[in-house]
């Protein structure tokens, strides 16, 4: 057992846990951020990701000792004062998740992947996005939101 | 408020009857309620059996007008909690966004909740549209006599009835505590369908916005002041048992609460409990169980010797004749198990407090896991309260609720504590009702002018579990003196209901030979089926053929309807494109859920023989199509989700267990081998929605093989893709 002070959506939390506890269980049995999910615990589904200090990471293999004092943004964190980001509203408009479980990761992917390359091409969000499944198979809708969030005309249906 | 009762309720025709009452707060209220004799029948035998639909749904209208529907059955991402609103939203002339919905717990007043077998829309179409328009019916009469003119000269529109004649208007919310005291009109005029303005429009999902924000939504998100977190773990050799398991020094473990044995509870698969503070530590405890199993003979199952069982049913069975003078040809076709390997594991919560179970349960069938913990647990089922969360992925593995039985019995153990349970992903796969296996030794004739003279199938799949070859559907049904037979490994690995049950597997291996006949027969593959549909007997009245089944639809199948979404299919795929080696196009089509589909796919594959999908074109004929949006957005996944399974899935079965343990070897399709283009089209109509949930499944995999066989010669008779070498020179 140790005290890390996680730094998580702006606000530091004082927590007691095993060295070796991954962030995802951090997040979702401690802090109660069950916005993000468990899909496979090995890093090859990306529901858990979040993004650390901007970067896309999978939480699930991410244990507190290596978070350190960087900052984690959950998918309750994205969007401040209660506006949704452009990501957020393409997803929305574009009606993206199916069934929903992995479009947190999806999102918070997909939004490193324009604040490093605002104008990607499809193979920029192929090569961005193939750590992150959709059982439900919405990658066409997927491609399609990136594409209108970083306000380029989409590419065939 | 009147709820209406099964117990009072006979069985009761399609048509069933509107309940109406007043809302405490002076609204409006309208149920209907229905059950389908056949599908209660169903239900009642086979609690994890695609039943038919037989839901029931409320509608209630506050002073300011606010809508509120109950959607009485589970969303897992089919649109299900959308679209069915819509369909009231319509016939009511409520603006959508007035309209709020509640997902309905597990109750009797609502009749069965079963979100299976693509039913949702289907089956609440019509009444849905009754319910929505006795409401305006009633509304409507409010305001007539408010004003004291005649309801004909009333109309209504945006949420208020208008009298254009003297100007006046009354909003709903105005009007529904006095429609609350109005008789039940027993017919009401239904909409036009030509005249709808809200169907067939794109609506995005009711709840995105909870979505995009990580709102818990899920069964894996629930979450009770003083929860605590269950691992399960069963024996991997299917029937298995627990003879003996570390459990006292696994409860001293840091951060453990408990750890039991559970066996001998009625329905409950025998495993050993893990009980902690958290999911982490009941998962790393879980790891830690030394656990001497009593594996039972299912330890004996490999999948090596069901595919020489299977063998010896082919080889023995002397299959029918193929006339003399004609070409036989002959091939043996081959799909594995698959897992559904839903992305939210699964998972369930529950709290046992003065005799009663409460549970929150993300399930496709809420009332099958109410049974299996009244039967296993021997609580009276008033005393198991069970609410629904949303689903991460159904796909048929939520119609059966181990997972509800299983934190049951933990939560008993546990009074006063509420548990969640959570199944590791390598349970998860372990422990799954698999999609069958299944062979196909197909058998067929062509005479001298190419023409089918015989075509004959001997199946072969895992005994239990849904899947089966009727015989009878297209293309055995346009060759006169086609025989289907259908034989049984015997075994006990678990199967149950995956995506378009039956149609998933054999459709590719019917669509799959059918090409290999065509180009047997040196025609064009459209033209093939275009004639073999035109065989059908009884093809081109327009009723279509009495009796002739295709696919599992369970309707008439309709050659013409099928022949029109082939050859819109051809013509928007621009068919028959001459293509340099390499370069292939190839399509398939089903009737599945009562919807046609044809698919027609563009795919490369290098001399190395990497294989890309380059575009597949779709064509659906789906009856009147509710949203848009989800309709598209469910034949664009189930095509994807179709194409992941053939290319890269498979359990295996060692030592009677099931061999992949995680997605790193059970791998799902990734972005990067999504096609760059996925063209979805409807047909235009107005006949009542079929099933789209699934229709668009089936074809994907046999578009896919049929245009690797053109782009390379090289003809897939065994999945997934991957295990085959494309390579070309
Ligand atoms: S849960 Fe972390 S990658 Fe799957
Ligand atoms: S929307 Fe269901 S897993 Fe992506």
């Amino acid at each position: 057992m140790s005290s890390f002070n996680l730094n998580v959506n702006g606000a530091v939390h004082a927590v007691d846990l095993d060295d070796n506890t991954p962030l995802l269980w951090a997040l979702r049995d401690t802090l109660g951020l069950v916005g993000t999910k468990y899909g496979c615990g090995i890093g090859e589904c990306g529901a858990c990701t979040v993004l650390l200090d901007g970067e896309a990471v999978k939480s699930c293999g991410l244990s507190l000792k290596k978070v350190g004092s960087a900052k984690v943004t959950t998918i309750e964190g994205l969007a401040r004062g209660g506006k949704l980001t452009a990501v957020q509203q393409a997803w929305c408009k574009l009606d993206v998740p199916q069934c929903g479980y992995c479009q947190g990761g999806q999102i918070l992917c997909a939004t490193a992947l324009l604040a490093a390359k605002p104008r990607p091409t499809d193979a920029d969000i192929d090569s961005a996005m193939s750590g992150n499944f959709c059982r439900c198979a919405s990658y066409t809708r997927i491609r399609q939101a990136i594409h209108a969030a970083a306000g380029q005309p989409t590419a065939a249906s | 408020m009147s709820v209406p009762s099964p117990s009072v309720a006979p069985v009761l025709d399609r048509r069933g009857f509107i309940k109406i009452g007043a809302l405490a707060g002076g609204g409006l209220l309208v149920g209907t309620y229905f059950r389908f004799g056949a599908a209660s029948a169903l239900a009642e035998t086979a609690p994890a059996a695609v039943a038919s639909f037989a839901p029931n749904a409320f509608i209630s209208i506050a002073a300011n007008g606010t809508v509120t529907l109950i959607a009485p059955n589970s969303e897992m991402g089919q649109g299900a909690k959308t679209a069915l609103p819509m369909i009231i939203a319509e016939e009511l002339d409520v603006p959508w966004d007035k309209v709020t919905i509640s997902q309905g717990d597990l109750n009797p007043a609502y009749g069965r909740q079963a979100a299976v077998g693509s039913g949702s829309t289907p089956g609440n179409y019509g009444p849905l549209r009754q319910a929505g328009a006795t409401a305006r019916a009633m509304l409507v009469e409010a305001a007539a006599q408010t004003w004291g003119v005649p309801a004909a000269e009333c109309t209504t529109e945006n949420g208020a009835v208008l009298h254009r004649a003297s100007g006046r208007h009354l909003g709903y919310g105005e009007l529904a505590a006095k429609a609350a005291t109005l008789p039940v009109p027993a017919d009401v005029a239904l909409k036009d369908p030509n005249d709808f303005k809200l169907l067939g429009t794109r609506v995005p999902g009711v709840d995105n916005e909870k979505i995009v924000t990580g709102q818990a939504l899920f069964g894996i998100d629930q979450t009770l002041p003083g929860m605590v977190y269950a691992a399960y773990v069963k024996c991997p050799v299917f029937g298995g048992k627990v003879a003996s398991a570390n459990v006292d020094e696994v409860k001293k473990l840091p951060g453990v609460r408990d750890a039991f044995v559970l066996d001998g509870i009625n329905g409950l698969t025998p495993g050993v409990a893990v009980v902690a503070g958290s999911t982490w530590l009941a998962f790393t405890a879980a790891q830690k169980l030394k656990i001497q199993w009593d594996q039972g003979p299912g330890v004996s199952q490999g999948s090596e010797a069901m595919a020489k069982q299977a063998e010896a049913f082919g080889q023995a069975d002397p299959g029918a004749a193929v006339p003399a003078g004609a070409t036989a040809i002959e091939a043996a076709y081959h799909y594995p198990f698959l897992a559904h390997a839903t992305l939210e594991p699964q998972n369930c919560t529950a709290l046992f407090k003065n005799g009663v179970m409460e549970m929150w349960c993300p399930t496709q069938v809420p009332s099958a896991g109410q049974r299996s913990v009244t039967q296993g647990l021997g609580l009276a089922a008033r005393d198991v309260v069970v609410h629904v969360t949303r689903l991460g992925g159904g796909f048929g593995r939520r119609g059966s609720n181990e997972f509800s039985l299983e934190v049951a019995a933990i939560a008993k153990r546990l009074e006063g504590t509420p548990v969640k349970l959570t199944w590791m992903r390598e349970h998860d796969f372990a422990h799954d009702n698999y999609r069958s296996n299944g062979w196909h030794f197909f058998r067929a004739g062509l005479d001298s002018a190419g023409k089918v003279v015989a075509l004959h199938d001997s199946f072969v799949k895992m005994q239990g579990g849904p899947g089966d070859m009727t015989g009878g559907g297209f293309p055995f049904n346009a060759v006169p003196g086609s025989q289907v037979q259908s034989n049984k490994l015997s075994g006990t690995i678990p199967t149950g209901y995956w995506r378009a049950p039956g149609d998933n597997g054999n459709t590719w291996a019917t669509q799959s030979f059918v090409d290999e006949l065509a180009h047997a027969a040196g025609r064009d593959p459209i033209d093939f089926t275009l004639g073999l549909l035109a065989a059908v007997p009884g093809a081109g009245a327009p009723g279509g053929p009495a009796g002739a089944r295709g696919g599992r639809g369970g309707g008439g199948f309709v050659p013409a309807k099928m022949e029109a979404v082939l050859k819109l299919a051809a013509e928007k795929a621009g068919w028959g494109k001459k293509l340099p080696r390499g370069q292939g196009q190839g399509f398939a089509i089903t009737h599945t859920n009562n919807a046609y589909v044809a698919v027609v796919a563009d795919v490369t594959v290098s001399q190395q023989g990497v294989l890309r999908i380059q575009k597949l074109t779709a064509v659906v004929d789906a009856g009147l199509i509710v949203n848009l949006s989800s309709a598209e957005a469910q034949v664009q996944g189930a095509m994807l989700d179709g194409i992941s399974a053939a290319w890269f899935q498979k359990i295996t079965i060692e030592a009677g267990a099931a061999a992949q343990v995680n997605y790193d070897d059970y791998p799902l399709l990734r972005i990067d081998n999504a096609p760059p283009a996925v063209e979805v089209n409807f047909v235009k109509s107005i006949a009542p929605p079929t099933g789209l949930g699934e229709p668009g499944l089936p074809p994907a995999a046999p578009a896919i093989c049929n245009a690797i066989f053109a782009a390379t010669g090289k003809r897939i008779r065994t999945l997934p893709i991957a295990d085959q070498d494309l390579k070309w020179a």
